[in-house]
C-alpha cells in the first residue's frame, strides 16, 4: 500500500509543519505577553527596597534592557538548542526547575487519563446503547452536573471527605522522595479523582453522541443486515467510528491536563509545570515563564500530533486522501 | 532586700557599668520601670543573667524564671509546611519574604536573639556592651563555634557578614534597619572574639538590630560566596541545609557539631504551599505537623480543633493606611483625614478579622507591646458626629471621591471594603482597587516625580500597606514617618516631629523615649498621615507531638529545642 503510505506521510509532515508553526506564533505571543506583565523584572527580584542603581545593574546583567527583538531573538535561539537559561527569580537553570515539574504533571496527567478514559467511554457507550432510558439519564444528568461544578469544589469536598475526615487518602500529592510506583499512585489519586469528576462528563457527551451517530448509521445498518453478529458490528464499526471525535477531544484536553491545572496543584499542593508558570509570572521571572508555557505548548501539539496518527490510522477518508 | 544582691549590684555599679546601665538601674530602683521592661532593657544593653537575676532580687522582684528543662524525647524528624514559599534565591543579607527568612533560619544564627518577650538572649555573641553615647557597641563572640563547613567562627566573618549587610550595592534587604546607623567598615574586628560596630549615630537599640530580628543578619564565613547558600552547609546552627528544592521543599538534618549541644530532632522536613486551605488539610490531614503562620480569616478550621495547638506571638505587625498630605484633594486637608479615622469602629475590625488575636491601633506605630509606648494612651473611637464637624468645617459636608488602592494579601482586601462602607457614613464615594502584590510594590521607589519614584504603593492617594513586626519602632519611623522617608507614602513632613524621632533614637533611659513618644502620638493624632487600625498577633499551629515550638512575632521558625513527643 505505498500510495496509502505516501498520503500518510505528507498528511502528517504537513501536520509537523503547521505544529512549528503554531510553536512559533505561541513564542512570539507569550514573549509580548510577558512584557506586557507589570512591573520591572530587577525590581521584583531584588525586591521593592532596593536601590534603583542595583535594580539597573541586575537588569543590565541579564540583558533584560536590550531592545525586545535582540532578547527574543537570544531567548529563542538558545530554546531551540535545548538551554533554556537562567530563572531569574531563583538563579538556577530553567531545565532544572521546569524538569521535575513536567514529570510530575505528565504522571498527574497520565493517571488521570488512565482513570477517566475508560470510565467515560464506558459511560457514554453504555449511555448511548440504553439511549432514554433510566441508566442514559443518570449517566448523562451526573456527567453534566460533575462537569459544571467547578474543580476547586469538587477538590475540596474530596480532601474533606477522604483526606481529613476518613484520612483514607495523602492530601498533598506529593510523594515523600524515593516513592515507589504504587506510593506515588496513592498521593495522586485524590488530585485524578477531582479531573476525572471534571472531564467525564464531557468525553462520556462526545463519545454517547459518536455512538448513536454510528449505531444509525446505514452502514451499522447493513453489517447487520448481512448477518453479522452483534459483537462484531460493535467493535469493528461503531466503535472505530465512533470513537474518532473522543479521540480529538481527549487530545485537546492534554493541553489542560499539563499545562492548565494550575488550581488543582495549588489545593493539593503538588509542584507541576502550571504552578511554576504561574509563580514565574506573578515574579515576572521572564525565562521561566516563557519556556515553562512554550514547554506546554510543545507536549500539546506532541499530543495532538499523537491524535493525528491514531486519527489517520482509524479514519479511512484519511487514509486514503479524500479528507483533504 | 537581699544585701547580698545589693552588694553584687553596687559592685556592678562601680566596675562594669557605663552610663547606660546607671541609668537603667537608677530607673528601675525609682520605680519608672515595671519587672519586665527592666528585663528587656537589661538584656538590650548586655547585662549578664547574673546581673539582671541579682538586680532582680535586690530591688525585691520575682527572680528570673529558670528554662524548665523537662524530659525531651530525642529524634523524628519534624515536618513543617511552609506559607508562602521564598520568591528568590536564599544568600541571607537578601531575604525580604516570610519563605526565606524560614528557610534560612531554620539552619542560621545571629549574634543575638529576640525572645518573644522582646528581650535578647546570647547566641553567636555572650555579651554586648555600649559607650556612653551608644555610638560605639563592643560585642565579645562565644568561642568554640564551628560553621557546618568545618571552620571555626570568629571576628573576621562577622565582619565580611556586616559588611555585606551594610553595603548599599550587595542587594541587602537589611538596610532598612541599618541605613544611617551603620555603614560598611563600621564592623571592627579587635582580636579574634571580639567585634567593635561603629556607629553613624547614636542608637540606644542597636542590639535589636542586630539580633534575629534582623532576619538577613546570619553570620557566614567571612569566605562565603554568594549564590551558595542552596548548595553548601555553611552556617553555625543545628540544624544544616541538605537539600533545596526552588518552590517544593527543603530537607535538613542535625548538625554534629553544634556548640548548643545535640538537637532533640534528628532533622526537618520542610514543604512549601502556596494556598492555606492546602496547607490547613496537610495540617488536618496528618501530613503535616506544623505550620509556620496561619491567619484567623482563613484558618478558622483550626482554632477550635481539639488536635490542634495555635502558637500565638503578640507583635507590632500592622497595616498602614497612609493619605497623601501634598496633593491637591480633600485628603490634603487634615480635617478630612481625622474624619476618615474617626469613621472606623476599630473594635468591630479587630473582632471581625482577628477575633481576640489583635491590639487596636491609635494612628501611630507605637504599638503596645514595646517598652517605649506610653500608657495609658488616649485611644481614638469612631465618632461620626464629630467626624462630620470635621467634614463640614473642611468644606466637604456631602462628602467627595477618593479611590483606596491597595494589595491582595492576607486580609487587606477584607480591611479595605471595611473602610469603604465606613466612610459612606461621611458621604464618601471610595473606588477600591486591589492590585496583586508584585503589581502593588512595582515601579520605581525613589527618584522623580516627588522623591518616590511612580510605585503605586508610596504614589496612590491613599492606600493601605502590611508592615511587618519590628522588635523596636525605629525603622518605621525613619522610613514611614519621618520627612523624605524612603517608605513614606503619605509624604508626610513635620519638622518637629523629625526632631522628636532624633531624640528618641539617640533616647537611653525608656522615660525619656516614653516623653518623646509621647510627643510624636500627639503630633500624629492631630495630623493623621496615617491610619494604624490594628496590630495583630503572629499565628502558627501544630498538631499535638509537636513540643517546645514558640511563634516569634516576626515570623522566623527556631527549631534548635523543639522535639516530638
Amino acid at each position: 500500500m505505498k500510495f496509502t503510505e505516501d498520503v500518510i506521510s505528507r498528511f502528517l509532515l504537513k501536520r509537523f509543519a503547521l505544529s512549528v508553526i503554531t510553536l512559533l506564533i505561541l513564542s512570539v505571543i507569550v514573549f509580548a505577553a510577558a512584557q506586557l506583565l507589570p512591573g520591572d523584572i530587577g525590581r521584583n527580584v531584588l525586591g521593592p527596597f532596593a536601590s534603583p542603581h542595583d535594580v539597573k545593574m541586575f537588569n543590565h546583567q541579564h540583558g533584560v534592557d536590550r531592545p525586545i527583538a535582540t532578547q527574543y531573538w537570544d531567548w529563542i535561539s538558545h530554546f531551540v538548542r535545548g538551554d533554556l537559561g537562567d530563572s531569574l527569580q531563583y538563579n538556577v537553570p530553567v531545565a532544572k526547575l521546569l524538569g521535575p515539574s513536567l514529570v510530575n504533571s505528565l504522571k498527574l496527567a497520565a493517571l488521570a487519563f488512565v482513570l477517566v478514559v475508560p470510565i467515560s467511554l464506558l459511560g457514554g457507550i453504555v449511555a448511548a446503547l440504553r439511549r432514554n432510558k433510566l441508566t442514559d439519564r443518570v449517566i448523562t444528568v451526573a456527567g453534566l452536573s460533575l462537569t459544571s461544578i467547578p474543580e476547586f469544589v469538587t477538590a475540596i469536598v474530596l480532601i474533606v471527605i477522604f483526606g481529613v475526615v476518613l484520612k483514607w487518602l495523602p492530601v498533598s500529592a506529593t510523594a515523600p522522595p524515593g516513592s515507589g510506583v504504587l506510593t506515588q499512585i496513592k498521593y495522586l489519586l485524590l488530585p485524578s479523582f477531582a479531573l476525572v469528576a471534571v472531564l467525564f462528563g464531557y468525553i462520556a457527551r462526545i463519545t454517547r453522541a459518536g455512538v448513536i451517530e454510528a449505531v444509525d448509521a446505514d452502514y451499522t445498518r447493513t453489517a447487520f443486515l448481512k448477518g453479522l453478529d452483534t459483537r462484531h458490528v460493535m467493535f469493528r464499526h461503531v466503535l472505530r467510528n465512533s470513537l474518532l471525535p473522543t479521540i480529538a477531544v481527549v487530545a485537546t484536553q492534554t493541553g489542560y491536563l499539563i499545562g492548565g491545572l494550575l488550581v488543582i496543584e495549588k489545593l493539593f499542593n503538588y509542584n507541576g509545570i502550571g504552578q511554576r508558570i504561574y509563580t514565574a509570572a506573578t515574579s515576572k521571572d521572564f525565562t521561566l515563564l516563557q519556556s515553562g508555557v512554550l514547554v506546554v505548548g510543545i507536549v500539546y501539539l506532541t499530543a495532538t500530533l499523537f491524535a493525528d496518527i491514531l486519527y489517520s490510522l482509524l479514519n479511512p477518508r484519511i487514509r486514503f486522501g479524500s479528507a483533504e | 532586700m537581699d544585701r547580698e544582691s545589693m552588694l553584687r549590684i553596687e559592685e556592678f555599679r562601680r566596675k562594669e557599668a557605663g552610663p547606660l546601665e546607671g541609668t537603667l538601674i537608677d530607673e528601675f530602683v525609682d520605680g519608672g520601670m515595671d519587672r519586665s521592661t527592666f528585663i528587656r532593657r537589661a538584656s538590650v544593653l548586655g547585662l549578664s543573667m547574673t546581673t539582671i537575676g541579682a538586680a532582680l532580687k535586690a530591688f525585691g522582684h520575682a527572680p528570673l524564671a529558670q528554662a524548665a528543662t523537662g524530659a525531651v524525647l530525642a529524634g523524628g524528624r519534624l515536618r513543617i509546611g511552609v506559607v508562602p514559599p521564598p520568591a528568590h534565591g536564599l544568600d541571607p543579607h537578601t531575604y525580604q519574604d516570610t519563605g526565606s527568612l524560614v528557610t534560612g533560619g531554620i539552619a542560621g544564627e545571629f549574634l543575638t536573639r529576640a525572645t518573644q518577650s522582646l528581650s535578647l538572649l546570647p547566641e553567636l555573641a555572650t555579651s554586648w556592651k555600649p559607650n556612653a553615647n551608644a555610638t560605639i557597641w563592643t560585642f565579645k563572640l562565644r568561642s568554640g563555634v564551628k560553621f557546618q563547613s568545618g571552620q571555626a567562627f570568629g571576628a573576621d566573618d562577622v565582619v565580611a557578614t556586616y559588611d555585606r549587610l551594610t553595603d548599599p550595592n550587595s542587594g541587602s534587604q537589611a538596610l532598612s534597619a541599618f541605613k544611617g546607623v551603620l555603614s560598611p567598615g563600621g564592623t571592627k574586628r579587635i582580636d579574634n572574639l571580639t567585634v567593635e560596630f561603629h556607629l553613624d549615630s547614636p542608637t540606644a537599640n542597636f542590639p535589636y538590630l542586630s539580633s534575629s530580628t534582623t532576619y538577613q543578619g546570619i553570620l557566614l564565613p567571612a569566605n562565603y560566596k554568594i549564590g551558595t547558600f542552596e548548595k553548601t552547609p555553611q552556617t553555625t546552627g543545628a540544624f544544616e541545609l541538605v537539600a533545596y528544592n526552588p518552590g517544593v521543599g527543603a530537607t535538613y538534618r542535625r548538625f554534629a557539631g553544634w556548640w548548643g549541644g545535640t538537637a532533640p530532632l534528628d532533622g526537618v522536613d520542610l514543604t512549601y504551599y502556596s494556598d492555606d486551605s492546602a496547607i490547613i488539610a496537610a495540617l488536618l490531614g496528618s501530613q503535616i505537623d506544623l505550620i509556620n503562620q496561619i491567619n484567623f480569616v482563613t484558618g478558622r478550621a483550626l482554632f477550635n480543633n481539639p488536635n490542634v495547638q495555635i502558637y500565638n506571638a503578640r507583635g507590632a505587625t500592622h497595616r498602614q493606611v497612609p493619605m497623601r498630605v501634598d496633593l491637591n484633594n480633600p485628603l490634603k486637608d487634615r480635617r478630612v483625614r481625622t474624619a476618615i479615622a474617626l469613621s472606623l469602629d476599630r473594635p468591630a475590625i479587630v473582632k471581625t478579622l482577628f477575633d481576640k488575636y489583635a491590639d487596636v491601633g491609635n494612628d501611630s506605630n507605637f504599638a503596645p507591646v514595646y517598652p517605649s509606648t506610653s500608657k495609658p494612651i488616649p485611644q481614638r473611637h469612631k465618632d461620626l458626629k464629630t467626624a462630620k464637624q470635621l467634614m463640614t468645617q473642611a468644606g466637604h459636608p456631602r462628602g467627595f471621591k477618593i479611590t483606596l488602592t491597595t494589595e491582595k494579601t492576607g486580609e487587606i482586601p477584607q480591611l479595605a471594603q471595611i473602610i469603604q462602607r465606613s466612610v459612606k457614613a461621611l458621604g464618601i464615594d471610595m473606588k477600591l482597587q486591589i492590585l496583586t502584590v508584585s503589581a502593588y510594590f512595582a515601579g520605581t521607589s525613589d527618584g522623580p516625580p516627588l522623591g518616590w519614584g511612580n510605585t503605586p504603593w508610596l504614589n496612590a492617594p491613599m492606600n493601605i500597606t502590611d508592615w511587618g513586626h519590628r522588635a523596636v519602632p525605629n525603622v518605621v519611623l525613619n522610613s514611614a514617618f519621618r520627612s523624605k522617608g524612603v517608605w513614606n507614602a503619605a509624604h508626610y513632613s513635620n519638622k518637629k516631629f523629625d526632631k522628636l524621632v532624633s531624640q528618641f533614637l539617640g533616647a537611653i533611659a525608656v522615660a525619656d523615649q516614653r516623653k518623646y513618644e509621647k510627643q510624636m502620638q500627639a503630633i500624629l493624632l492631630h495630623d493623621t498621615p496615617v491610619i494604624v487600625p490594628y496590630f495583630y498577633n503572629f499565628l502558627a499551629a501544630g498538631n499535638k507531638k509537636v513540643k517546645g515550638y514558640r511563634a516569634d512575632a516576626q515570623g522566623s521558625v527556631f527549631l534548635s529545642h523543639v522535639s516530638l513527643g
